[in-house]
Order: structure tokens, then sequence, then C-alpha cells
């Protein structure tokens, strides 16, 4: 099981959690407007990627899973990555 | 001052109080988790609607209260040296607006005190009522207030000079041209464009913005003080 490294240093790890990534993945994909189906469809094949990328990875940061989620999304939804990496810049 | 002169500077002020945008990076952030947690069209409206008028409400109230205060201290006779102060004023943040409106690196992020906009990003997050949204209108205005102090100063200044008639007017000119740009965002995302069009808009312009903002502000800081300053010390020496 791969840890997570929290930025804001609240808390020192979580465990990584398929679940959340999902969600936060739908939650950019549904922003820009992208239909249901396509939303859970594209979430899904991009955590499959990260967790292909995550596999042998004992600890990471936050940043850079949200880093390789977004490179994953760009090709499959272009407008929903560009708001996923850029959702902490935008204020 | 002619009325006239006085509502080119509350109409100048109002402009620059519109290229601030915090208010809309609120909006657009709103939006996105608007979006996001699959809410109805119709509540998206009512929060985006809500933010605006939250803005708008707050904006008037400022300017009201500085306008009062204006009235109260120097009645409708506003000194020169209060105008020059102001003027001063407006060159300082029209620089500041130059050398640090956003943060450096890529996206919109503003040159704000980060517990500030950490606040901000959690109140965003939990906002699901429509009068949530509506003090997060209201705080957009005040969290910001370090930049739009310079024009909604200049423009109290100037109301206080009006004649009473033409207060109302205005009040209502200068908030409708400065919450301009959130009636626009809020239109564009009813009317279904993207926020990611939106904010790529931004990002592409940012600098522009931000050039247009300052520059604004060190010709309205000049206009004042070459068109009432000036003016009022002239006359002055004529009369003695």
């Amino acid at each position: 099981m791969t840890d997570i490294l929290k930025r804001d240093g609240k808390r020192a790890t979580e465990p990584y959690n398929r679940a959340k990534l999902e969600h936060s993945l739908q939650a950019a994909l549904h922003s820009v407007k992208a239909p249901a189906g396509q939303a859970e469809d594209t979430a899904r094949a991009v955590c499959d990627r990260v967790e292909q990328w995550l596999l042998g990875r004992h600890e990471v940061t936050a940043h850079d899973l949200r880093r390789k989620a977004a490179e994953a999304l760009e090709p499959l939804h272009p407008d929903a990555a560009f708001i996923y990496k850029n959702y902490k810049t935008i204020m | 001052m002619t009325a006239l002169n006085l509502f080119a500077i509350i109409m100048l002020a109002a402009l620059i109080h519109a290229s601030f945008q915090l208010g809309i990076s609120l909006l657009t952030l709103l939006s996105g988790h608007s979006l996001g947690a699959k809410s109805r069209h119709r509540k998206l409206l009512s929060l985006t609607g809500s933010f605006t008028l939250g803005a708008a409400t707050m904006t008037a109230l400022l300017l009201c209260s500085f306008a009062y205060a204006a009235v109260v201290f120097y009645g409708t006779t506003v000194p020169a040296l209060v105008w020059a102060v102001t003027s001063g004023l407006l060159a300082g943040i029209g620089v500041a607006v130059w050398v640090f409106y956003y943060r450096r690196g890529a996206g919109t992020a503003l040159w704000m005190p980060r517990p500030i906009t950490a606040m901000l990003y959690t109140r965003v997050k939990s906002t699901g009522f429509a009068a949530e949204s509506f003090s997060l209108g209201l705080t957009s205005v005040v969290a910001e207030i370090i930049f739009v102090a310079g024009p909604l100063i200049a423009a109290s200044l100037s109301l206080a000079e009006l004649p009473r008639s033409l207060q109302a007017l205005g009040v209502v000119s200068y908030v409708l041209v400065a919450t301009l740009p959130l009636v626009v965002i809020t239109m564009l995302i009813g009317g279904g464009h993207k926020i990611s069009r939106i904010q790529k808009w931004r990002e592409n312009n940012k600098r522009f913005l931000q050039v247009a903002g300052g520059t604004a502000l060190l010709v309205l800081g000049y206009y004042v003080y070459a068109n009432i300053v000036v003016a009022q010390l002239a006359l002055r020496g004529v009369a003695s």
C-alpha cells in the first residue's frame, strides 16, 4: 500500500485511496460539463494508469499524485486536465 | 468641479475596481465546485447570482460609507490636501498593482495573505446555499480592500462633491460598472460556457489586465491631481 505525503502538514501521510482520487477526477470532469458516463469511464481509466505508476512506490507526495493524474487525464480530456492541474492557482 | 468631471472620476474608478480579479476567481471556483458536485443548473445560477449580488451590495455599502464619512468630515467641498493624499494613494496602489498583483508562476493566484486565501478556498468548498454564497460575495470585496480602497475613496470624495440629486445615480453607476465582470461571468456560466475556457482566457490575459489596472490607477491619480488639486490651488492664488 502506497502512502501519500500531504502538503499542508496537518497529517503527515495517509494511505492511497482510489475512491478519493476517482471522486476528485470526476468533479473536474463534471465541472467542464463532461457527460456522467464519460466522466466515470475517464476517471476509472486515469486511476488505472496512476495505480500502474504507484506500483513499487512506498511513498509519493500528494503533489506528484495530482501531477501524474493530470498527465494521464490530458490526452483523454484536455479541458478537465487543465482545471484539475490548475485548481490551486485559480486564486 | 463640474458634475461631468466628478462623474468621469467615478466611472474611471469603477472601471479600475472592475479590473480587480478576486471576485472573478472566487466565482470561477464556486461554479467549478457546484458543477463538480453535479448540482442542478438552477442551483448553479442561484449560487452565482447570489455571489454577484453580495459583491454588489458590499461595494455599494463601502462606497456609501466612505461618501458619508467624506460629507460628515468635509461637507460638500473636499479640501485640496485630501484630494492630494488620495492622488498619492492612487499612484501608490497603481505601482503596487504593476509590481505584485499576481503571484509569480502559472495560474491567476493573487498576491494575498495565504491564510485568507486558504479560508476563502474552504468557504467556497462548503458553500451550498444562496445565503452562504451571498456572504462569500460580501467577503470577496472586503478581502481585496487593499487594492479597491483607492478607487473607492476617489469615487466617494467625488460623490460628496456631486449635487444631491445626482448622488444616487453616481452610486448606482459605480456599482453597476464595478460588478459588470461578475455579471458577465455569471451569464457566461449560466449560458453553458465551460469554466476551463474562462480560466484559460484569464490566464492568457492576466498581464494585460495587471498593466491596464495599474496604469489606469496612475492615470486617475494624475487626473485628480491635475484637475482638482492644482485647480483649487490656482483658484486660491487668484483669490489672494
